[in-house]
């Protein structure tokens, strides 16, 4: 379909659509140009130009991100099948953790990685990394909340997080701990910068509860390894 | 300006991976028994450096040199070691060490559900990002005879 | 008098039963169902997808005897993802319908799905020469793939993307498409062949 749309100083020139396609609006199709047009050139580039950018937009996927549901529905499925090869909900929370855990001292280094942190010097200072580190992987802002009196022992309260989407728990597995990982990311990742926590959940939006609240307790300070044979 | 060899350790102490790109005398003794002694060696000179220190600052890095090269350390806070030898000039392997350990270390061991913690890194991808790492420095490129 | 003895008598139990359920009312759960449903756009941190899928990896790798089962255990994790993620995808994207010819459910799996997954669509979509029932989707760089190193005697056999095979299976049993996807590495690409089953070629011919 050959149309011609406009003359403009006496220069004709030709578009060629394809059907539906209002001639001030090009998008596919070609334009042919008969003599000097520069109106036509120029409204060719610009709407090049929106288009590349319209293109970049719907693009915008940050290659450090990964779509949320695909996370989720990844360790439902995990979770899942966890209960599927235990035959007890205990011995599923404490996979879970563990796998929380294995997680935590890989997720570690990351961390260290991105932020070039140093080791914290305290509780405080661990909450407020910890705090940070939640708001970089999971888009998630904790509130700390419940310190202890020395300052050993303190909440990190969630509304809601990614794991608990889509999920409702089936009676047979009411005592399931489904965030059970979550816990065991924070303990594997304070044990690698030579703090031992102790990590539960006292509070899931699973279960009823109005929010999520995991207890984080300092017990020790390790000390780096010394190879076998020095003191 | 050369980089010799580089060995990396893991919190335990554990050799994890050892690579070399211009060693020109060959060790006498097995790659196990040097990775021993080099980290033997890297925790005592540490334990005095801290022991005798005169500023009250913990430093996760250290060189010493000798008239021919230099063994440069760095150490994530959690715990990986990164001893590098290099010959006098080289500029900057601290930085360099720590972005192997960004770059290459937790991109391509950490996130490697094949890479089991603890045992020695058998990667090609791993190693081949390492050399291009390497081969991109500064220490690497300018090289004098 | 007798008449007004029934009507007490009546009301007391209905009174008691209704005190019952708004007791039992504050004591419940929200339903997931009264909750509604996000747009899908957050996002997490890939290095978490990573590490979680690095320990699924591991988890059915320590359960399985032979890379073949290593391969079938993620692919059954994948298919529980895919089973439930076309529900999502379906409502957000394609306003409640979903396509009946085969070929759009393919090209809706290489774009859209793979878009809303993995933030960009799939290279390839190619039938093959001889099979009227297989069909490849694929992918030079599976996100599964991207901080995995096989070693080189399994590079031709193990590949990690048998997950991704999973969720495609998932997505068309859902959809109504019965078929066997398995992950091959050909070439330095993920091939993920899809064979269907018999009946969904015959239907697809009568379907115009």
């Amino acid at each position: 379909m050959v149309k011609q749309v406009r003359q403009i100083s006496g220069v004709s020139c030709t578009v060629q659509l394809s059907k539906r396609i209002l001639s001030d609006r090009i998008v596919a199709g070609t334009v042919r140009i008969h003599g000097p047009n520069f109106f036509w050139l120029k409204r060719r580039s610009q709407l090049d130009n929106a288009r590349k950018m319209s293109r970049q937009t719907a693009r915008i996927a940050d290659p450090k991100k990964v779509n949320s549901e695909l996370f989720t529905l990844t360790y439902g499925a995990l979770v899942s099948q966890l209960v599927r090869d235990y035959e007890s909900v205990d011995d599923v929370n404490k996979h879970l953790e563990r796998i929380g855990y294995n997680i935590g001292i890989r997720l570690i280094e990351d961390f260290l990685a991105r932020t070039n942190f140093p080791r914290c010097h305290d509780m405080r200072d661990a909450a407020d990394k910890i705090q940070q580190a939640f708001k970089l992987y999971l888009g998630l802002s904790p509130g700390i909340s419940n310190w202890s009196n020395g300052n050993e022992e303190f909440s990190l309260t969630f509304e809601s997080t990614p794991f608990a989407e889509f999920v409702e728990l089936p009676d047979s597995c009411s005592n399931l701990k489904y965030g059970n990982i979550l816990p065991g990311v924070v303990r594997g990742a304070c044990e690698m910068v030579q703090m031992e926590v102790q990590s539960w959940i006292i509070q899931d939006t699973l279960k009823g509860d109005n929010i999520t609240e995991l207890r984080i307790r300092f017990i020790k300070k390790l000390e780096d390894a010394i190879p076998a044979g020095e003191d | 300006m050369t980089i010799h060899n580089l060995y990396i350790f893991d919190r335990n102490g554990i050799l994890v991976y050892y690579g070399e790109w211009n060693r020109k005398k060959v060790p006498s003794m097995s790659k196990e028994e040097e990775g021993k002694l080099v980290y033997g060696m890297i925790i005592s000179l540490r334990g005095v450096i801290e022991k005798v220190s005169p500023l009250d600052i913990k430093d996760n890095s250290f060189h010493y040199r000798t008239s021919k090269y230099k063994m440069n350390f760095w150490e994530s806070p959690s715990g990986v070691k990164f001893v590098m030898n290099t010959d006098l000039n080289s500029p900057n392997v601290k930085e360099l060490l720590r972005s192997i350990y960004t770059q290459v270390y937790v991109e391509y061991v950490v996130k490697n559900p094949l890479c089991v913690q603890g045992e020695f890194i058998n990667s090609e991808l791993f190693a081949q990002k390492l050399d291009e790492v390497i081969k991109a420095s500064l220490s690497y490129t300018s090289r004098t005879v | 008098m007798p008449n007004l003895q029934i009507e007490t008598e009546k009301i007391e139990p209905h009174a008691s039963l209704s005190s019952i359920i708004s007791l039992n009312q504050s004591k419940a759960k929200t339903s997931i169902l009264d909750k509604s449903l996000s747009k899908g756009k957050q996002e997490v941190h890939l290095s978490c997808f990573a590490l979680l899928f690095s320990e699924i990896v591991q988890y059915c790798q320590n359960r399985s005897s032979s890379i073949m089962d290593l391969q079938n255990r993620l692919s059954d994790m994948g298919k529980q993802v895919g089973l439930k993620l076309i529900d999502l995808i379906v409502l957000r994207e394609k306003n409640y319908k979903r396509d009946i010819k085969l070929l759009p459910v393919l090209l809706f799996i290489r774009t859209t799905v793979w878009k809303t997954l993995f933030g960009k669509e799939a290279d390839k979509l190619e039938n093959s020469v001889d099979d009227p029932k297989q069909y490849y989707i694929i992918e030079k760089e599976p996100l599964v793939n991207k901080f995995i190193s096989i070693p080189k005697d399994q590079k031709k056999s193990l590949n990690c993307a048998s997950f991704n095979a999973g969720i495609v299976e998932g997505v068309l049993e859902t959809s109504g498409f019965p078929a066997k996807v398995v992950a091959q590495s050909h070439k330095g690409a993920t091939y993920y062949v899809i064979t269907f089953d018999e009946s969904v070629v015959v239907r697809d011919k009568q379907v115009e």
